[in-house]
């Protein structure tokens, strides 16, 4: 037997299985922009929940959007996106079944929307990345009630939360000292503006605004204007700001297994994106010393988890 | 130091390669400085660029005037720092200190840049300013791509920098190396002047022994050390000084015994001479006084009348005493040789006047032996002694008609030497002298083929007499001849003009002497025989003779009255007595110079300068009667002329 021959019969034999298992009765889908960190985390922890709940791993077809795109027709009940770019490649693909997007910032799913032309419906949905607003000021109430002016800086992608801020925070009895920065525009002016009339900063996912190249000048800024900053990731804890709100991606994960689970016992997807229900509160130590603040992240956790189970 | 001596060519050996190692050693040194430090420099300028940037980052952002220009200054503070600019992101001049050489500055890409100006001298270095990136690894930086994000330029910083302090730097650094090298040299000179030392001073010592050897001490040693690097040398040098040496006093004793031993034959050879010479004066003298008596005799004999056979008698006898009185001439004129009292008077004269006497006298002789004798006349005059020259050749042809059996003698003379010399020449077709001869023939006593002394052939003196005559006159001898064929003397005399002074012919010597009559001569005489011949042959010619033995029967003569005319004394008288004194003291007792003559059978040298000092004629015996009579003559006509009288 020649070499060539034998290497057409190991992949006919290969080609046999695959074609199989994508036959087999393949419950969901999950379609993951990356591999690895994050994602491969969340996706774990959404599998693990699953197989937990009776789904076993073989019915679930893990892919990314290359090889979805590569890949045949596919009939599962339900897929899973993870990431902005897993949405967009599903968004766009013609399937039948129900889409779950998450591990995507609000900001992000409603480009997706705007990129796929679809609509939020119980056949598109979200699950965001994003803490929502009146979870971010019931923090701010628990861990700086001193807090009377809360500064925002808008960007092009979040500019559209700032009504809802405004109203939130004047509910709450808050002034809400704001700037827009346009596109081209130099954040200083408004960052500048905003810190000298506010008491904390509260950042919103925004790349035009907040990124890795900003972040140190924004947080030297605060810091010397003696304004603290809440963000919405430990990262800009690590990097120098006071808090943050932030959900962890096998929190996502899990509440993704328990939302796809109840797609897959015959329920319909929420017609209405979703903010994490699980949480967790990250704080700098050091800056929170240096402001004279004793805060305890666990603590703060514990209490804002009791708030809103209270409510 | 000189230039190629050992010592400089040592210190080359050792100093060059150190000199190039010191040299090249400090160019590589400084060459390897200058570029680190000029990269240095340049790193510095970069490193004070991007602290700069990293400073300037909030001030940019913030657009915070004050605080960039307080860094600026700050970074001004910086040795050769000549401007700071800060650009903003839309490169426009935010801060500018110091004197900026630039209106604009190149700002294109977000990489350092370094831009140098050659014209002004002035560096740039541009450094842009980022933000700082904090890496964001939450899921919105991940969504969002955040990891692709290119980090934002705020703007740049430009830093304008000399290289003065630089230069300054290096300047010091070539100063040092070259001082270090010079330091290097230096001491690579000291040490190899210490370390030569050990070699050279060897070698000086050397050179001085060989210098002192080579001046003639042979006794010069070199002390040999036992760490000397020319020990060996050394050791030769000793060994060969010592060879020397010891050849050198070897040849020195043997130097010394060859000249005791010349010494010592010339001592014996002179004293020879002498002796030879006292018995010749010796022998000379006694045959004189004799000899004198027996021709004195013989001439009074043959004014006598005899018969015939008598006659002829007397004549073989006078040929006898001729013949005795001429070699008794020639001892004396060797002894005159010897003595240099010959006195040459060189004046001009015709040799036509002597050549005639020797025709005169010869011709019978060579006629008796059947010889044709020719004398070939001649008109010319030279410069000479006639009476020496007439000796010398009257000797040469007198010997030649002698030596000639058969053929002819002749006599001739041509002009010669650029017709400013006469070559006077004697021919003969004799016997000749063989080759081996030509050289002894003129020593004294010497004579070819006459072992049994033949009286008629002479005793060997003419030659010698011939050619010291010629010597003391300067006249050039010379002489050819061939065995069997004959014989040829050459004479060269100086020719002059004809009659350049009153010629003065030579005195006959046969006068007539019948005008001396009446003369009173005083013969002062010790020996009885010879007074006598004088005595009967003056009175032969009318003289009145009065006799004494010495001065003090002369004295007595002239107390008893007598006044001599003429005063003829010996000159070797009894009781120590001698001529001279004697007549002085006989002038002095007469009260004048009485003309006086000295007669000595001595030829002693220092008698006959004696006479010459006391203004004496001194003949010498055997006194030739003619001689006599023409002596006797002259000074009978002085005493006529007048009382005094100077006698040559």
């Amino acid at each position: 037997m020649g070499l060539r021959l034998r290497i057409l019969l190991l992949g006919l034999w290969l080609g046999f299985f695959a074609t199989a298992g994508a036959h087999a009765a393949v419950t969901l889908v999950m379609v993951s922009s990356d591999r690895s960190g994050a994602y491969l985390e969340a996706a774990e922890a959404l599998l693990g929940e699953l197989e937990r709940t009776g789904l076993p791993r073989a019915e679930v077809l893990h892919l990314t959007p290359l090889e979805f795109s590569g890949a045949g027709p596919l009939a599962p009940k339900l897929f899973v996106a993870l990431g902005t770019q897993a949405a967009l490649t599903l968004g766009k693909a013609e399937v039948r079944a129900p889409v779950l997007s998450t591990l995507l910032p609000r900001a992000s799913f409603e480009r997706v929307l705007l990129e796929s032309g679809r609509k939020v419906s119980s056949q598109f949905s979200a699950l965001y990345l994003d803490q929502p607003l009146s979870r971010q000021l019931d923090l701010i109430e628990l861990a700086l009630p001193a807090v009377r002016r809360l500064g925002a800086l808008w960007g092009p992608e979040s500019q559209g939360q700032a009504p809802a801020l405004k109203a939130l925070a004047q509910s709450r009895g808050l002034d809400l000292v704001q700037a827009t920065v346009a596109g081209n525009e130099s954040l200083f002016p408004g960052l500048s503006q905003v810190l000298e009339h506010s008491d904390l900063l509260l950042a919103l996912a925004d790349p035009q605004i907040y990124n890795s190249g900003s972040i140190q000048n924004i947080l030297l800024a605060s810091f010397r204007a003696k304004v603290p900053m809440m963000a919405f990731s430990p990262a800009y804890v690590r990097a120098g700001a006071l808090l943050a709100l932030h959900v962890s991606p096998s929190q996502i994960g899990l509440q993704a297994a328990t939302m796809a689970r109840g797609v897959l016992q015959g329920k319909s997807l929420s017609a209405v994106p979703l903010y994490s229900q699980d949480f967790q509160v990250s704080v700098n130590g050091h800056v929170a010393r240096s402001l004279g603040l004793s805060l305890d992240a666990d603590d703060l956790r514990a209490r804002l988890w009791h708030r809103e189970g209270a409510r | 130091m000189r230039p190629g001596s050992v010592r400089s060519r040592l210190l080359l050996a050792a100093l060059l390669p150190v000199t190039l190692l010191a040299v090249l050693m400090a160019v590589v040194f400084v060459t390897v400085r200058v570029i680190d430090l000029e990269e240095l420099h340049d790193q510095q300028f970069r490193s004070l660029a991007r602290q700069l940037a990293t400073a300037s980052e909030y001030g940019l952002f913030s657009g915070n005037i004050v605080q960039l220009e307080v860094i600026a200054k700050g970074a001004l503070l910086e040795a050769d720092v000549q401007a700071v600019t800060i650009l903003d992101a839309q490169s426009r001049r935010v801060i500018v200190v110091g004197k900026s050489s630039f209106l604009t500055h190149p700002t294109a890409g977000v990489r350092e840049s370094l831009h140098l100006d050659n014209a002004s001298g002035i560096d740039r270095v541009l450094q842009p300013v980022m933000e700082t990136q904090v890496k964001l690894d939450d899921l919105f930086a991940l969504d969002q791509g955040e990891d692709m994000r290119v980090p934002q330029v705020l703007g740049h910083v430009v830093i304008e920098f000399s290289h003065r302090s630089m230069h300054q730097r290096a300047r010091n650094m070539v100063l040092v190396s070259g001082m270090v090298a010079l330091g290097g040299l230096l001491f690579g000179y000291f040490l190899a002047l210490l370390l030569g030392r050990g070699l050279i001073r060897p070698i000086d010592r050397v050179s001085d022994m060989i210098a002192r050897i080579a001046s003639g001490d042979l006794s010069a040693r070199g002390e040999v050390l036992p760490h000397d690097p020319l020990r060996n040398v050394q050791q030769g040098l000793n060994q060969m000084a010592e060879r020397l040496e010891s050849g050198r006093d070897e040849l020195d004793q043997r130097i010394a015994t060859a000249t005791l031993a010349l010494r010592q034959k010339k001592e014996e050879a002179e004293a020879a001479t002498l002796a030879k010479s006292r018995f010749l004066a010796a022998a000379s003298h006694d045959l004189r006084q004799p000899t004198q008596a027996l021709g004195l005799f013989v001439a009074r004999l043959a004014q006598l009348s005899h018969p015939e056979s008598t006659r002829q008698l007397v004549g073989h006898l006078e040929a006898s005493v001729q013949a005795l009185q001429d070699l008794l001439d020639g001892l004396l004129d060797l002894s005159r040789l010897d003595a240099n009292a010959v006195q040459v008077q060189l004046r001009p004269f015709a040799l036509a006047d002597i050549f005639d006497p020797i025709r005169v006298s010869l011709t019978s002789v060579a006629a008796d032996k059947g010889v044709r004798l020719r004398v070939r006349p001649t008109e010319v005059w030279v410069m000479s002694d006639p009476a020496l020259l007439q000796r010398i050749v009257l000797n040469l042809a007198s010997n030649a008609v002698r030596y000639t059996e058969k053929g002819g003698v002749l006599v001739a003379c041509r002009l010669t030497g650029g017709g400013q010399q006469v070559r006077i020449e004697v021919w003969d077709s004799g016997v000749g002298i063989a080759p081996e001869h030509h050289e002894a023939i003129f020593t004294e006593f010497y004579q070819i083929g006459n072992r049994e002394r033949d009286r008629s052939k002479g005793m060997g003196l003419g030659l010698n007499i011939v050619e010291r005559t010629a010597r003391l006159l300067g006249h050039k001898l010379q002489m050819g001849s061939r065995l069997g064929r004959g014989t040829r003397f050459c004479l060269e005399v100086p020719l002059v003009a004809p009659g350049t002074a009153a010629a003065q012919p030579v005195q006959p010597e046969n006068r007539t002497f019948d005008d001396l009559g009446g003369i009173l001569v005083l013969v002062i005489e010790d020996d009885a025989l010879a007074r006598e011949g004088m005595v009967s042959l003056l009175e032969s010619w009318d003289c009145n003779v009065w006799v004494a033995d010495g001065l003090s029967a002369a004295l007595r003569g002239l107390n008893a009255g007598l006044v001599p005319g003429l005063i003829v004394s010996d000159y070797r008288l009894r009781g120590g007595e001698n001529g001279i004194d004697t007549i002085s003291a006989v002038r002095l007792a007469c009260g004048r110079a009485v003309p006086a003559c000295l007669i000595s059978g001595d030829t002693d040298p220092t008698v006959i300068r004696q006479a010459n000092a006391a203004g004496l004629t001194l003949l010498h015996k055997p006194v030739r009667p003619a001689k006599l009579r023409s002596l006797v003559r002259r000074l009978a006509d002085l005493r006529v002329q007048g009382g005094g009288v100077d006698l040559m």
